[in-house]
C-alpha cells in the first residue's frame, strides 16, 4: 500500500516540474512585455528597454527558466508580482482561501444532493421522476455556467434583492456563486451514481444478497451502494479539480477575490510570476486531490489493493 | 467480418432510435447546422448593421429578439454565431482527435518509455485545468476565432490521447492483431486499418461531446474577452456586452444563453444516445 | 464558592460586553463609510503605482508639499509657503508639527528622502518627477528643503500636487517596511491605514493627530467592485455609502432613487483616434481632415456614452487651464470629407484598419467609426488586441489607426500636449508619429513660461494648430460620475479622479 503512495507522489515530482515548464513556455511566447506593463503607457522606450534588461527578460529562454526553478524550488520564491511588487506567494495566499471556500461548498452541495437524486434515480429507474431527474441533470451540464450566474443575479438580486450579488465577505455571498458552481458538478454526479448503481445492481452478488433474504434497504445501501461508490469518488476528485479551475468564470461574475480572478487578471497584465505561481499551485492542489483520490480508490477497492500489498 | 459490422451497425442504429432524446438531439443538431449553412439566407438582417437610433429595443416583430447597443437586430447575430460555433467545435475537435488520436495510438501500440513519456505529458496537461490551459494559450497566441480554436483543440488532446490509448491497449492483444504482425504487416498499416476502426466507438462519443465542450469554453473565453473580433458575433461575447444592460435590457444575456443552452442540450443527447447504442452492456 | 462565583461574575459581566458591544457595532455602523471603488488598489506605495484604483487610497493617507484647491488653483498644504529662487528652483517653507501616522514629525530629510526615492524607483512615475534634477534637492534645515528641476518647467509646482509623485513619505517607515511597504502605507493625511484584504477591501480610521481638520466620519472602507453593475447595486441596497465610476445606463436609475444622490464631474481625459501621420495616406492633412469630418462624433458619443461626457474639443480637456473657449472644431460634413478625399487622391476611398484594446468602449467606438467610415468609401477592418501586445505594436509605428485615452491629472496644459504631440516624444507616447516644427516651438515655449497672458495665448494658437492639423480625432470627454446615499454630506468630486473622502459626513 505504501509502496504504492510513495510511488505515486514520486510521480508527482515531474509532473509538477512540468507544468511549470509548460506554463512558462507558453508565457514566454506571449507578445506583450511586462517591463512595458509596469511602466504603463506614460513611458519611453529607452525606460522599457532598461527595465527589461534589469529585469532579466532578454537572457534566453533556458536561462530565465533555470533561474526561476532555482528560486522556487530552493528558496521556496516564485519571484514577486510585476504589478503590486508583493511576493506572489502572498497574492495567492491572499486569494487561495476564498476559491477554496467556494470550490469546497460546491463540491459539497453537489455531493450532498447529487448522490441521492443518483440512487433514487436508479431505484425508481424509467419512472417520471428518474426521466425528469435526468434531463434536468442535463440541462445543467450544458447550462453556460457564466450564463447560469447572470441568471441568478438577475432573479436573486436584481428583481428580489434577496443576496448581494458581489463581495465575499459572510455566508450570503456564497450562496449564488457556490449554487451556480456546484451545478455542473451536481449533474455529473448523479449522472454517475445513477448509472453506477444500476450497473451495480445487476451484478450477480445483489441477486445473492437478495436470495439469502436480505431486506430490500440493507441490500441498496450496504451492498450496491459500497461498490457503486467507486467509481464515483473518482468522479468527485476529478470535479474538485476542474471546479478550481472552472471557479473562473464564476468568480469574474461575482467578484469573488479567488484565485480564478486572480489568474485572469495576471494574464491580462502580463503578471508573469503571478501567473505562474498561479498555475503551479492549482496544479500541485489539483495532482494532490487526484492522489487522495486513488488512493482512496485503491483502498476501497479490494482488486487494487491486494496488487500492492 | 464486413457482415458483422453491417450487423453491428444496424443494431447501433436501431438502439439509438428507440431512444426519443437522443432523436431530439439529432434532429436539433441537423436543424443547427442547416441554420449555420444557410444563415444569410435566415437571418433577416447582417449581422453588423448598425441602427443608432433604434438601440437596445426589446423584441418586437420587426426585431423578433429585440436590438443591442448598435441597434443591431439580435435574432440575427444569434443566427450567424451559430457559424462561428460550428466552425469553432468542428476544428477544435478535429485538431484534439488527430493529434491525441495519433499520440494515443502510438503511445498505446509501442508501449515502452515512449508511452511513459508521452503518458506524462498528458497527465502534466490534464492536471492544469482545462480551462485555464485555453485561456493561457488564447492569451499566447493572440485574439481571433483560429487562436481561440487552436487553444481549445490543444487543451483537449489529452482526452482523447487517453481514450485512444486505452482502446488501443485493449485491442493490441487480441487475436487478429497478433496475426497481422506475424505475417509481418508494417506497423502503420495495422494501426490505422485494424486497431483504430474499433476505436471509433469511444471516440465518436467523446467527439460529440467534445464539439459541446468546446462551444462552451469559446463562449466562456469569450465571456472573458479573449478574442472575438467585431462585428462577428459569436454567443459567448454577446453575454458578456450584454452583462453591462442586465437590469433593464435582460433580453440580451437571455436569447444567446439559451441559444447556447439547447445546442449544448442537443449535443449532449446524442452523445448520450450514441453511448448507450454502442455499448451493447447498457441495457436500456 | 468564591470561584463559582467569580464565574458568574465573568459570564454576566462577558454578555454586558457582549450587549455594549453590539449596541456600539450599531452606532458605529453609521460611523463607516463604505466605498464601492473599481477594483482593487496595485500597491499603496505611490512610488510603485499611479493607478486611479490605488490612488483613491492614497488620496486618503497621504499628503503633497502642494495642492490644488476646488477651483483648480494651487495652494499650500504640507509645504506653508514657498518662494522661487531661480528660473528652476524653489524654496520650500514646511509647516511644523505634523505628524506621520507612526508618531514621527515630518522634517525636511522626509521631503529630501521621498523625491530621492521616487527618482531612483519611481519608474512608472517618470513622467512626474522625470524632470526633478536630484543634486538641486538640499535641506537647508529641519523645515526648509530646496528643490529644482533640470531645464526651466512651469508644471513643475503642478507635479508637486500629483498623488503619485508627489506623496510626501516617511523615511523610517519605509525602511522599516522595506519590500513590504506597499502593503503597510504610511503618511500624514487625516486617515491611516489599518488593513487590506487583498481584492476584496482596504479599511481605514481616522488619523486622531492629523494637522487639519479632522473627518467627520471614523472608519472607511474601500470594497473593490469590478462589475459595474453591482456597484450600483450595492449603492441602491444600502451595501456601499459611495459608489466610483457609476455606467451610463445607471444614471437615471439613481437620479430617479428619491433615496440616492448622482455627482458628476467633467473628467480630465480625452478619448481619441490617433493616425500615424507618418504613413500614407494619413501622412496628408487632408485625409486627417476628412476622416475627422466623417465621423458624426455627437451620435457616436450618445450611443457608447449614452449621455456622459460628450464630444471632445481638441487636446486640453474643458476644465483645465487655458481651455481655448473660441475653439472651432471639424465640424461632421460627410460631403465635404468625400470632397477632400478625392482632393487628396482618393476619390474611391481605401482601405485602412482601426486598431483598439479590448476596452468595451473603444471597441463600441471602433465598430461605428467603421460603420461611418464605410458611407465615404474607407473599408476598415478592426483589430482588438490586449493591452500588453497592444502596447509594443503600437511602438513599432506600422498601425493606420488607433484608439487610445489620455488623461491629464497634473493641472497643468503642457501635460495635455507635450508627452503625446512633442516630436521628441516619438519613442515615447507619441504614438501617432506627429512632428510639427511649429507645434514643437509652441509647446517648448509654453512650458517655460510662467503663468499669465503669454503663456495662455500660446496654448490657445497651439490648440487651434492641433485641432486643424488633425493628428488625432477627438472624441470624447469624460465625466467623473459618483452615485452617494442621500444621507452623504459633504462629497465633492475631483475631476482627475482622486475624490477626498476626508471631507464627507452622514446627514442625521
Amino acid at each position: 500500500m505504501w509502496k504504492y503512495v510513495f510511488r505515486r507522489l514520486l510521480y508527482l515530482i515531474p509532473t509538477v516540474i512540468g507544468v511549470t515548464f509548460i506554463v512558462f513556455l507558453l508565457l514566454f511566447i506571449t507578445p506583450g512585455d511586462p517591463a512595458r506593463m509596469i511602466l504603463g503607457d506614460q513611458a519611453t522606450e529607452e525606460a522599457v528597454a532598461d527595465l527589461r534588461e534589469e529585469m532579466g527578460l532578454n537572457d534566453p529562454f533556458l536561462a530565465q527558466y533555470g533561474r526561476y526553478l532555482y528560486n522556487a524550488v530552493f528558496h521556496f520564491d516564485i519571484g514577486r508580482s510585476y504589478v503590486t511588487h508583493a511576493p506572489v506567494t502572498q497574492e495567492i495566499k491572499a486569494a487561495f482561501p476564498a476559491t477554496l471556500k467556494l470550490a469546497t461548498l460546491a463540491v459539497v452541495l453537489a455531493v450532498v444532493l447529487g448522490i441521492p437524486v443518483g440512487i433514487f434515480s436508479a431505484i425508481k429507474q424509467y419512472s417520471i421522476l428518474d426521466n425528469l431527474a435526468m434531463v434536468f441533470a442535463l440541462v445543467g451540464i450544458s447550462m453556460p455556467v457564466f450564463w447560469l450566474g447572470l441568471l441568478l443575479i438577475l432573479l436573486f438580486s436584481v428583481h428580489l434583492g434577496w443576496l448581494p450579488a458581489s463581495g465575499f465577505d459572510s455566508f450570503k455571498y456564497m450562496i449564488m456563486p457556490a449554487v451556480t458552481l456546484c451545478t455542473a458538478s451536481l449533474a455529473v454526479i448523479s449522472r454517475m451514481t445513477r448509472s453506477s448503481m444500476l450497473e451495480v445492481v445487476r451484478q450477480d452478488y445483489i441477486r445473492t444478497a437478495r436470495a439469502k433474504g436480505q431486506k430490500e434497504r440493507v441490500v441498496v445501501w450496504h451492498h450496491a451502494l459500497g461498490n457503486a461508490l467507486i467509481p464515483i469518488v473518482t468522479i468527485i476528485g476529478i470535479q474538485f479539480g476542474s471546479l478550481l479551475g472552472g471557479a473562473v468564470l464564476t468568480e469574474s461574475i461575482f467578484s469573488v477575490p479567488g484565485v480564478g480572478r486572480l489568474m485572469v487578471e495576471a494574464i491580462k497584465m502580463r503578471d508573469y510570476p503571478v501567473v505562474q505561481g498561479g498555475v503551479l499551485y492549482i496544479a500541485i492542489l489539483c495532482s494532490l486531490v487526484n492522489l487522495l483520490v486513488d488512493i482512496l480508490y485503491a483502498y476501497i477497492d479490494p482488486r487494487i489493493k491486494s496488487q500492492y500489498s | 467480418m464486413s457482415a458483422k459490422s453491417n450487423e453491428n451497425l444496424r443494431g447501433v442504429v436501431l438502439r439509438f432510435s428507440k431512444n426519443r432524446f437522443a432523436v431530439l438531439g439529432l434532429i436539433l443538431i441537423i436543424l443547427f447546422c442547416l441554420v449555420a449553412v444557410f444563415a444569410s439566407h435566415i437571418a433577416p438582417y447582417s449581422y453588423e448593421e448598425q441602427d443608432l437610433l433604434n438601440t437596445l429595443m426589446p423584441p418586437s416583430s420587426e426585431h423578433w429578439f429585440g436590438t443591442d447597443e448598435f441597434g443591431r437586430d439580435i435574432f440575427s447575430r444569434i443566427i450567424y454565431a451559430s457559424r462561428v460555433s460550428l466552425k469553432v467545435g468542428i476544428i477544435a475537435v478535429g485538431i484534439g482527435m488527430i493529434v491525441g488520436g495519433i499520440l494515443g495510438a502510438v503511445s498505446g501500440y509501442y508501449g515502452g518509455w515512449l508511452d511513459n513519456l508521452i503518458m506524462r505529458a498528458m497527465d502534466i496537461l490534464l492536471s492544469i485545468p482545462s480551462i485555464l490551459l485555453a485561456i493561457a494559450i488564447a492569451a499566447s497566441l493572440g485574439p481571433g476565432v483560429v487562436n481561440i480554436m487552436i487553444a481549445i483543440g490543444i487543451s483537449s488532446v489529452p482526452q482523447y490521447a487517453r481514450i485512444v490509448r486505452g482502446s488501443v491497449l485493449s485491442i493490441r492483444s487480441q487475436q487478429f492483431v497478433i496475426a497481422a504482425r506475424a505475417v509481418g504487416g508494417r506497423d502503420f498499416h495495422i494501426i490505422f486499418k485494424h486497431i483504430l476502426p474499433n476505436c471509433m466507438a469511444p471516440i465518436i462519443v467523446q467527439a460529440t461531446l467534445g464539439v459541446a465542450w468546446a462551444i462552451l469554453n469559446t463562449a466562456g473565453l469569450s465571456f472573458i474577452g479573449l478574442g472575438i473580433q467585431p462585428p462577428i458575433p459569436e454567443w459567448g461575447a454577446m453575454l458578456s456586452s450584454g452583462r453591462n444592460y442586465i437590469r433593464d435590457f435582460s433580453y440580451m444575456t437571455l436569447f444567446p444563453g439559451l441559444a447556447i443552452m439547447i445546442t449544448i442540450l442537443a449535443l449532449n443527447f446524442v452523445g448520450d444516445g450514441l453511448r448507450d447504442a454502442l455499448d451493447p452492456k447498457m441495457k436500456r | 464558592m468564591s470561584i463559582s462565583w467569580l464565574k458568574k461574575f465573568g459570564l454576566v459581566a462577558m454578555c454586558f460586553a457582549l450587549v455594549l458591544g453590539m449596541s456600539s457595532g450599531a452606532l458605529a455602523a453609521k460611523d463607516t463609510l463604505v466605498v464601492a471603488n473599481m477594483y482593487d488598489a496595485k500597491s499603496l506605495d505611490p512610488h510603485v503605482t499611479p493607478d486611479v484604483g490605488s490612488a483613491h487610497i492614497m488620496v486618503q493617507i497621504y499628503e503633497t508639499l502642494l495642492k490644488t484647491d476646488d477651483k483648480g488653483e494651487i495652494v499650500p498644504s504640507l509645504a506653508e509657503s514657498y518662494e522661487k529662487i531661480d528660473d528652476c528652483t524653489y524654496r520650500f517653507h514646511l509647516r511644523e508639527g505634523v505628524k506621520f501616522h507612526n508618531g514621527e514629525e515630518l522634517k525636511a530629510s522626509d521631503v529630501a528622502f521621498t523625491f530621492h526615492r521616487a527618482i531612483e524607483i519611481g519608474k512608472t512615475i517618470g513622467f512626474i518627477v522625470g524632470n526633478i534634477d536630484p543634486a538641486s534637492i538640499k535641506v537647508e534645515d529641519d523645515y526648509t528643503i530646496v528643490m529644482g528641476t533640470k531645464t526651466p518647467d512651469t508644471s513643475f509646482l503642478a507635479c508637486l500636487t500629483h498623488f503619485g509623485g508627489g506623496c510626501i513619505l516617511n523615511e523610517k517607515a519605509v525602511n522599516e517596511a522595506g519590500d513590504d511597504y506597499g502593503t503597510h502605507p504610511v503618511g500624514t493625511g487625516p486617515y491611516k491605514f489599518v488593513d487590506w484584504q487583498k481584492g476584496d477591501r482596504i479599511t481605514l480610521t481616522r488619523f486622531d493627530e492629523y494637522w487639519g481638520t479632522k473627518p467627520a466620519i471614523k472608519d472607511v472602507v474601500v470594497r473593490a467592485i469590478t462589475e459595474q453593475t453591482n456597484r450600483t447595486i450595492e449603492l441602491e441596497s444600502g451595501g456601499v455609502d459611495i459608489a466610483y465610476a457609476i455606467p451610463p445606463l445607471d444614471i437615471r436609475r439613481i437620479e430617479e432613487n428619491s433615496k440616492l444622490k448622482l455627482i458628476r464631474v467633467p473628467d480630465v481625459s480625452v478619448q481619441y483616434m490617433g493616425f500615424n501621420c507618418s504613413k500614407k495616406p494619413f501622412s496628408d492633412v487632408r485625409v486627417r481632415q476628412a476622416i475627422t469630418m466623417a465621423l458624426d462624433l455627437e451620435k457616436l458619443n450618445k450611443a457608447v456614452y449614452r449621455g456622459i461626457g460628450g464630444p471632445a474639443y481638441g487636446p486640453i480637456p474643458p476644465r483645465l487651464r487655458y481651455f481655448n473657449t473660441n475653439l472651432s472644431i471639424l465640424k461632421y460634413d460627410p460631403e465635404r470629407a468625400k470632397e477632400l478625399l478625392a482632393e487628396a487622391g482618393y476619390p474611391e476611398g481605401f482601405k485602412a484598419s482601426i486598431w483598439t484594446n479590448d476596452r468595451k468602449e473603444r471597441i463600441d467606438i471602433a465598430t461605428i467609426a467603421q460603420s461611418m467610415l464605410a458611407k465615404v468609401g474607407i473599408t476598415v477592418d478592426i483589430q482588438v488586441m490586449e493591452w500588453g501586445a497592444y502596447l509594443d505594436k503600437l511602438s513599432e509605428k506600422q498601425h493606420d489607426m488607433y484608439l487610445m485615452g489620455w488623461s491629464t491629472p497634473i493641472p497643468d496644459p503642457d501635460y495635455a500636449v507635450y508627452g503625446i504631440f512633442h516630436s521628441s516624444q516619438i519613442k515615447g507616447m507619441n504614438k501617432s508619429v506627429y512632428s510639427n516644427p511649429k507645434a514643437d516651438e509652441l509647446m517648448d515655449r509654453g512650458r517655460t513660461l510662467p503663468d499669465g497672458d503669454e503663456r495662455r495665448a500660446i496654448y490657445e494658437e497651439l490648440q487651434t494648430l492641433l485641432v486643424q492639423e488633425a493628428p488625432w480625432v477627438f472624441v470624447h470627454n469624460g465625466e467623473e460620475v459618483v452615485g452617494t446615499s442621500k444621507n452623504v454630506k459633504g462629497f465633492v468630486a475631483d475631476p482627475a479622479g482622486y475624490h477626498k473622502l476626508y471631507t464627507v459626513s452622514f446627514e442625521e
